[in-house]
């Protein structure tokens, strides 16, 4: 009976099968699992579809959920503790590795499916891009064009002047 | 999969979700159910709603900055809501279903529906709702509870009253044995505690509308259905009849309460059954009591006691009841007791009054009587009141009264001291002196006399009795054995203090010591072979210490006759050797010897009498003659007439010696003369029991004063001791203070207490204030 995988298409109509206690990483499948009673023993169950992420986004995804089937993340109420937690080393290398366009992307689909884990560690890894970086330094590595005027970026320069690292 | 609304078209979103929405809520079709595209379809296209402003830009880097904190939802939210509201209002009753059915129905399709909506608008919840409400917009809830104050707003709030009245009806329905569905029951009044919304703070339970429109009603009519039950009931049928039905009635509600109640109701319930059921019917019950106790029906009693037991306060008029009983049974035990000897006493031609009863009664039958009773209710106590305390109590109260208290502890109505301590200390002597008839004392034990001891007040008293009875069985060697005696002493000792039976300790250390010094003296006298057979064999020598002793020393005029003067120098010389500067004060009355009397037929084997000292100094002249005149005999014996007369008496009735025709024994000229052919059955002869007791009485009386000096100076040294370490107290306190230390020993009546006050005062080791107090002087 474990044996049996859930099936679950994503938005370019491939299919993937999961084993589900990995598709209840996503909090959004766990509550349409028991919602539906879904029976993936049954021969005709119908496949879950995804209309919002993406195969490669999906895999990448699941790669993450396969690594995590056994971790114990801490209790989602404590928002203080979740936001100060480092970013588990495993999952740094995971998000290093992708290109930004993807980083972005697995940002989203884990905050479509309701993975929290997973959308902690993708925004943690964005912020750790930012910090220690001046604002040109920021704008090069998200490619952001500056669309301040002179005068303008010297206003916002002088009002908070007092937060520059010296 | 392109089938998805455009996002930031509200209208063609909602059209796009509204016919799940009629599925996941269960619209005119209840069993429809939704597929995992539907279900995937309206949470992708509320979650493409909810961010279609940042989803509409290529990347997140387009005026990002702009956007972080808005958030979107507020339209969709609206649009939720309104549905919702005009999905309840529309909800219809069918035409063959009572209100209960329908909203039981539609309820329960309801609260799955809401679970299904809050999954699907999960998104909207995570951000929308969860911003709004923290940013202090309390009237925007999860979707869950929005659905939930929806259909209490619309639906529950307006019908409230005819469903509390449906739940009610069933309920008298299911009470008067109808079969009615206890799941509707169960999710109908589940609904009240779930619509208890509190629109503060939504994770806190409320049960407001629970108790305010449910329970307080049902309670009322729980009320009136078992306050007239029970009246009706009990016109028809009896007090047990009654007990087992409340007791049904009962069980089957607190089934019910676990049914379909919520935790909240069981103690309010409880109380209104216990009130209706119980404190309602208490007097009849309580009156019924007495009787199960006269049919011994111990079953009843025990159901009676459960009953009762649920409201504890209810316990105390019963306990009281069967307090009294006992006492009764214990009085009228002894009654029986005290008619039974005076028809013996009857029919023996003696005319029986009570303080003769009280004198001759049998104390293994007395002790018996009191024990029995004693049993017969701690029998009950603790089958039918499972050992409660508080029954406990009342039996330990009702024992200490009647077995101090009795028609024979204190014949009409003396106001002397109870003789029951006295009884017991002789049913112990019963018990541990040795005895020919080994069966009289099968059904007498040390436990039994433990139980009395609990119960005396007057212990002190027991102590002094039972000391003197010890003395005998210790100086004459009586005792059964002395393991049993210790056992005894131990047991006293633990059950009061170490100081309790330190005289009697203190008896057994001399009758040890006494041992020994016997053992000396048989060494001593050994090494002197010339002097040995001067020596009385077998000599047993007691040393006591005269205060641990309950014997008086009276300096009776005595002389020693002349064959125990060696044994008696010697001793003498012995003791004081290894005590010097001790004074031996002997106590003449209490020796005893036996002689050999060559006074048989010629041919046959002499006698052996066992004689009391003064006996053997009577009867040793008659080796030198063969009459004297009693005056002759007062001369050789130093002894008074009529110590002499007391002594002789048993030696003239069983014909040793032979007195003169026609005198009397108190008579200085009446001749005495020796038997010198003596027949008897037996060659073994006591004649030192055979003497009458005069000094009985006397004893009785010695006790009784000594046990009264010994409390007044046992009062006396408990004021001193309370007033050594307060130095200043009310008259009041002390004498409770002194009452409370003393009554391990026996009652003190305050009469007494204020006399011992006022010695001490006199010898001035306290002063008396105007204000009532008292001062230690020291």
């Amino acid at each position: 009976m474990s044996s049996q995988l859930i099936k679950i298409t994503t938005s370019d109509e491939e299919t993937f099968k999961v084993e589900r206690s990995i598709v209840e990483r996503s909090v959004l499948l766990k509550h349409l699992l028991s919602d539906l009673e879904y029976d993936e023993t049954d021969e005709d169950a119908e496949p879950i579809p995804l209309p919002n992420v993406r195969a490669s986004v999906f895999k990448k995804v699941l790669e993450w959920a396969e690594h995590h089937k056994n971790t114990n993340f801490p209790d989602d109420e404590d928002e203080d503790a979740r936001k100060s937690a480092p970013i588990d080393e495993w999952d740094r290398e995971f998000l290093k590795v992708v290109d930004q366009e993807m980083l972005y992307e697995i940002i989203l689909a884990a905050n479509y499916l309701n993975i929290r884990p997973l959308l902690d560690a993708g925004c943690k890894t964005v912020a750790e891009m930012i910090r220690g970086k001046s604002a040109e330094e920021i704008r090069r590595t998200f490619n952001i064009v500056n669309d301040f005027s002179p005068e303008e970026e010297a206003a916002i320069k002088r009002e908070n002047e007092w937060a520059e690292d010296r | 999969m392109t089938d998805l609304p455009k996002s930031n078209d509200l209208t063609a979103t909602w059209t796009f979700v509204e016919p799940g929405l009629e599925l996941i809520i269960g619209g005119n079709d209840e069993n429809a159910g939704v597929n995992p595209k539907m279900y995937m379809n309206v949470y992708s296209a509320i979650y493409n709603f909810c961010i279609k402003k940042s989803s509409s830009a290529t990347s997140l880097s387009s005026n990002a900055a702009n956007q972080s904190s808005l958030l979107v939802g507020g339209e969709i939210y609206k649009k939720l809501s309104g549905y919702l509201i005009s999905y309840v209002k529309l909800l219809k009753k069918r035409p063959n279903e009572t209100f209960l059915e329908f909203y039981v129905r539609r309820w329960t399709r309801f609260t799955v529906g809401a679970g299904y909506l809050n999954h699907v608008f999960d998104y909207m919840n995570r951000y929308w709702i969860q911003k709004e409400r923290s940013d202090g917009r309390r009237e925007i809830y999860d979707v869950n509870t929005l659905a939930l104050l929806t259909w209490r707003d619309h639906l529950f709030d307006k019908n409230i009253d005819i469903l509390t009245k449906e739940i009610l009806e069933q309920i008298k329905l299911q009470r008067d044995n109808q079969v009615v569905d206890n799941r509707t029951l169960s999710v109908a009044i589940r609904s009240f505690v779930l619509l208890g919304i509190d629109t503060n703070d939504l994770k806190k339970p409320n049960l407001n509308v629970y108790i305010e429109k449910f329970e307080a009603p049902f309670l009322e009519s729980t009320r009136q259905y078992y306050t007239s039950e029970s009246a009706e009931y009990l016109t028809s049928h009896n007090v047990i009849d009654y007990m087992k039905k409340a007791e049904q009635r009962i069980n089957e509600e607190e089934t019910r309460e676990t049914l379909y109640l919520d935790e909240h109701s069981k103690k309010p319930l409880t109380d209104c059954l216990n009130e209706t059921l119980i404190v309602n019917h208490s007097e009849i019950m309580y009156k019924e009591f007495t009787n199960l106790l006269d049919q011994n029906q111990i079953e009843h009693i025990a159901k009676m006691f459960s009953l009762f037991n649920r409201i504890p306060s209810t316990l105390d008029p019963l306990a009281a009841t069967f307090s009294e009983y006992i006492k009764i049974q214990g009085n009228k035990a002894i009654e029986n007791l005290k008619n039974d000897y005076s028809n013996e006493l009857n029919k023996n031609g003696i005319t029986p009054t009570s303080i003769l009863i009280t004198k001759q009664i049998d104390p293994k039958q007395y002790i018996r009587s009191l024990i029995q009773v004693y049993k017969t209710f701690q029998d009950i106590v603790a089958t039918a009141f499972q050992n409660n305390p508080i029954f406990v109590k009342a039996l330990d109260s009702a024992c200490r009264d009647y077995i101090n208290e009795n028609s024979i502890a204190k014949p009409n109505g003396s106001r002397q001291n109870s003789r029951t301590p006295d009884l017991l200390a002789k049913y112990s002597d019963t018990l541990l002196k040795r005895s020919k008839d080994a069966d009289s004392t099968t059904d007498m034990s040390v436990d039994d006399i433990m139980i009395i001891f609990k119960f005396l007040t007057d212990k002190d008293a027991f102590e002094a009795n039972y000391r003197r009875l010890l003395a005998k069985r210790l100086i004459h060697g009586s005792s059964s054995s002395e393991e049993a005696e210790e056992s005894v002493v131990q047991r006293l000792q633990s059950e009061n203090s170490l100081e309790y039976t330190s005289k009697i300790t203190r008896m057994f250390q001399d009758v040890r010591a006494s041992h020994d010094l016997r053992n000396l003296f048989k060494e001593e006298t050994s090494k002197d072979l010339n002097f040995s057979k001067s020596i009385v064999p077998d000599f047993e020598p007691y040393i006591l210490t005269e205060m641990m002793w309950p014997f008086n020393h009276t300096d009776s005029k005595f002389q020693l006759p002349n064959v125990l003067t060696p044994t008696f120098t010697k001793l003498q010389q012995l003791y004081q050797n290894k005590h010097n500067g001790r004074i031996l004060k002997w106590q003449w009355s209490l020796c005893r010897g036996d002689v050999r009397a060559n006074l048989s037929r010629p041919g046959k084997a002499p006698f052996t009498f066992s004689l009391s000292l003064y006996q053997m100094a009577i009867l040793l002249p008659f080796n030198e003659s063969e009459s004297y005149s009693l005056g002759e005999i007062v001369k050789l014996t130093g002894l008074e007439l009529n110590v002499i007369s007391n002594q002789i008496a048993p030696l003239v009735k069983h014909k040793v010696l032979i007195q003169s025709t026609g005198s009397t024994l108190d008579d200085l000229y009446t001749r005495i003369k020796i038997c010198t052919e003596y027949k008897a059955k037996r060659l073994k002869i006591n004649f030192a029991g055979l003497v009458k007791n005069t000094e009985q009485k006397q004893e009785q009386e010695d006790t009784e004063r000594e046990i009264n000096d010994d409390r007044k100076m046992y009062i006396k040294a408990c004021i001193v001791r309370i007033m050594k370490t307060r130095k200043q107290l009310l008259h009041n306190l002390l004498i409770n203070e002194v009452i409370q230390q003393t009554h391990q020993r026996f009652s003190a009546k305050i009469s007494d207490i204020k006399k011992c006050v006022d010695e001490l005062v006199e010898k001035e080791y306290l002063s008396r204030n105007e204000d009532q107090t008292y001062d230690y002087l020291a």
